[in-house]
């Protein structure tokens, strides 16, 4: 756990060291603020012309991690700005705390668990795959439109289009590290529904698999302002003897801004993680 | 002889795109757009408004001026198999009298990357493709625009490029950046968008013509009408030309299809294998 922590957190280094940049600081605009002027993020959720709920915004997983001081006493954790519990284990508050893998898969899982989750795309600064993003430690900018939304991610610049205008999954997808994604309204609640993934997908750092049998939903609940609830469901039948939800959390950044974080140029972790295999 | 050179590298690095092509998504009818009685689209229909009565340059915009199919050109791949890119990204002056302004040394490592045949292109290693370079490329730029953001979707490694029309300056102290950082005001029916913060060893075309991190780009941009935008890109760098210059482009709407990813990263072996070749 903490070997793989270690390598999640060598990816992210980089981060760190813009973090201080100075258009971080911009506020937000179109934010609710209390009369001393902070987010009030406990304010309705916005709307959209069509009177739907609004999902734009900076999102980051809702910090589940706490950090300790020399004391043993909780703080909030420093250096990075977070991320998930659950990107590591996607599973981990399901019964049992794993995913309901086949026996292939729980295999497959272990072997690259057991090297410290070398072969990572995310580490190799390959495409991070939905639905890595909703708990990887970096800044998910929603657009939303009534007809598109649009989410920006941080790492390689890179972005995932949601289709809301009532079109039909195409017949014959290419397989996509985002798969091709459609969204319907149910009350205030978006669902999004992707196929046409790639074959050869990890869903967590661990190394849990998605194939291109993958069927994903997520319900997008905006609660109030500052909050995004994600019930995930994947039901992906070649890796896993049924399907599974899990429940992820989003909140609000305000008055920041993406930083681009494109690491693939002069890349050498990968190299260096593949010799020491083994070792 | 030499542009020919280099024309077959960027061939070679756009053969992948055409079995996307063929993805069934692409034929899905664009919402929105005015059509005429026989359901083709009316291209010159009134320009679409945000809420705010603004243009609205939502849609997915390609070259309008395309690289013409000689027969120098039909050597490397067939005519009309490839989508089109302008003739501005191969060389970003080539509508200007004289050409770009370089410094000398500038002109000097431009000619050197036209000799080696543009080997360390970016673009060809898969590295992102800064501004103004996407405008000229023979990829689909989808823009997604709210009256306080204009969003640009690149096909290329399904990268994305922020303009910021909500009021704010131009920090002070900008991380250099393959993007930049882009800032908008409206004259008019125009939007003038401002760039600085770039990295300092960027291409503006495959022609190697450098940009530098003293670069100021402004793209004047306007929608005359449903199928059309108007550019205007200013470019300044005191550090690679002796003055600033403007080159004109035009896009044009490109209608029931969508983007395809084309993410080229993994695995990617062409850079190596063009390097081997240097000298030879």
């Amino acid at each position: 756990m903490s070997r793989v922590a270690a390598l999640a957190l060598t990816a992210v280094m980089c981060a760190t060291s813009v973090v201080a940049a100075q258009w971080l600081k911009y506020p937000t605009d179109s934010i609710p603020r209390k009369p001393d002027g902070k987010p009030d993020l406990t304010a309705p959720a916005p709307r959209l012309p069509d009177g739907k709920p609004d999902l734009s915004g900076l999102w980051h997983a809702t910090q589940g991690r706490t950090c300790e001081n020399s004391r043993g006493e909780a703080r909030p954790c420093g250096i990075e700005i977070g991320g998930s519990p659950l990107g590591g284990n996607l599973g981990r508050n399901l019964p049992g705390g794993k995913l309901p893998y086949q026996p292939w898969a729980e295999k497959l899982m272990n072997e690259r668990h057991a090297v410290n989750s070398i072969d990572d795309p995310h580490v190799r600064c390959l495409p991070d795959n939905p639905p890595r993003h909703w708990t990887l430690p970096h800044l998910t900018k929603a657009i939303h439109s009534p007809k598109l939304l649009v989410l920006l991610y941080e790492v390689n610049a890179m972005y995932r289009q949601v289709f809301i205008d009532g079109r039909p999954f195409p017949q014959d997808m290419n397989p996509t590290w985002n798969g091709y994604s459609v969204g319907h309204w149910e009350g205030d609640t978006l669902v999004v529904e992707t196929r046409g993934f790639r074959d050869d997908l990890w869903a967590d750092t661990w190394g849990s698999p998605m194939s291109d049998a993958a069927k994903m939903t997520e319900k997008f609940h905006r609660k109030n302002f500052g909050t995004m609830e994600i019930a995930l469901t994947i039901d992906d039948p070649k890796v896993y003897t049924k399907p599974f939800t899990v429940l992820l959390n989003e909140s609000i950044e305000p008055d920041t801004e993406l930083v681009d974080e494109f690491c693939a140029e002069g890349e050498k972790d990968y190299e260096r993680l593949q010799r020491s295999r083994g070792k | 002889m030499r542009r020919v050179n280099v024309l077959a590298l960027v061939l070679a690095t756009l053969v992948g795109a055409p079995a996307a092509v063929f993805g069934q998504w692409l034929r899905y009818p664009t919402a929105d757009v005015p059509r005429k009685a026989d359901g083709t689209p009316n291209l010159t229909a009134p320009t679409p408004r945000l809420p705010d009565g603004k243009p609205d340059f939502s849609g997915i915009w390609h070259t309008a001026v395309k690289i013409p199919c000689t027969a120098e050109f039909a050597r490397f791949i067939e005519c009309g198999s490839e989508i089109g890119g302008s003739p501005v990204a191969l060389n970003f002056g080539t509508d200007l009298k004289g050409g770009l302004p370089y410094q000398p040394w500038a002109a000097e490592v431009a000619k050197q990357r036209a000799a080696d045949f543009s080997r360390d292109d970016p673009h060809v290693r898969c590295l992102p493709d800064n501004p103004p370079r996407p405008w000229g490329m023979p990829h689909l730029t989808k823009a997604v625009h709210t009256p306080k953001l204009l969003v640009l979707l690149y096909e290329v490694n399904a990268m994305y490029r922020q303009i910021f029309v909500d009021g704010r300056p131009l920090p002070q102290d900008l991380n250099p950046t393959w993007n930049g950082y882009s800032v908008a005001r409206w004259e008019g029916d125009a939007l003038v968008v401002q760039t600085a913060g770039f990295r300092d060893s960027l291409w503006i075309d495959m022609g190697g013509s450098p940009m530098s991190d003293a670069a100021k780009m402004t793209e004047r941009i306007r929608r005359p009408n449903f199928g059309t935008l108007e550019l205007e890109i200013t470019i300044d760098d005191s550090k690679v030309y002796t003055r600033p210059f403007t080159v004109k482009m035009r896009q044009g709407l490109e209608v029931d299809t969508e983007l395809v990813d084309e993410f080229c990263l993994e695995n990617e072996k062409s850079y190596e294998r063009m390097q081997r070749t240097r000298g030879k």
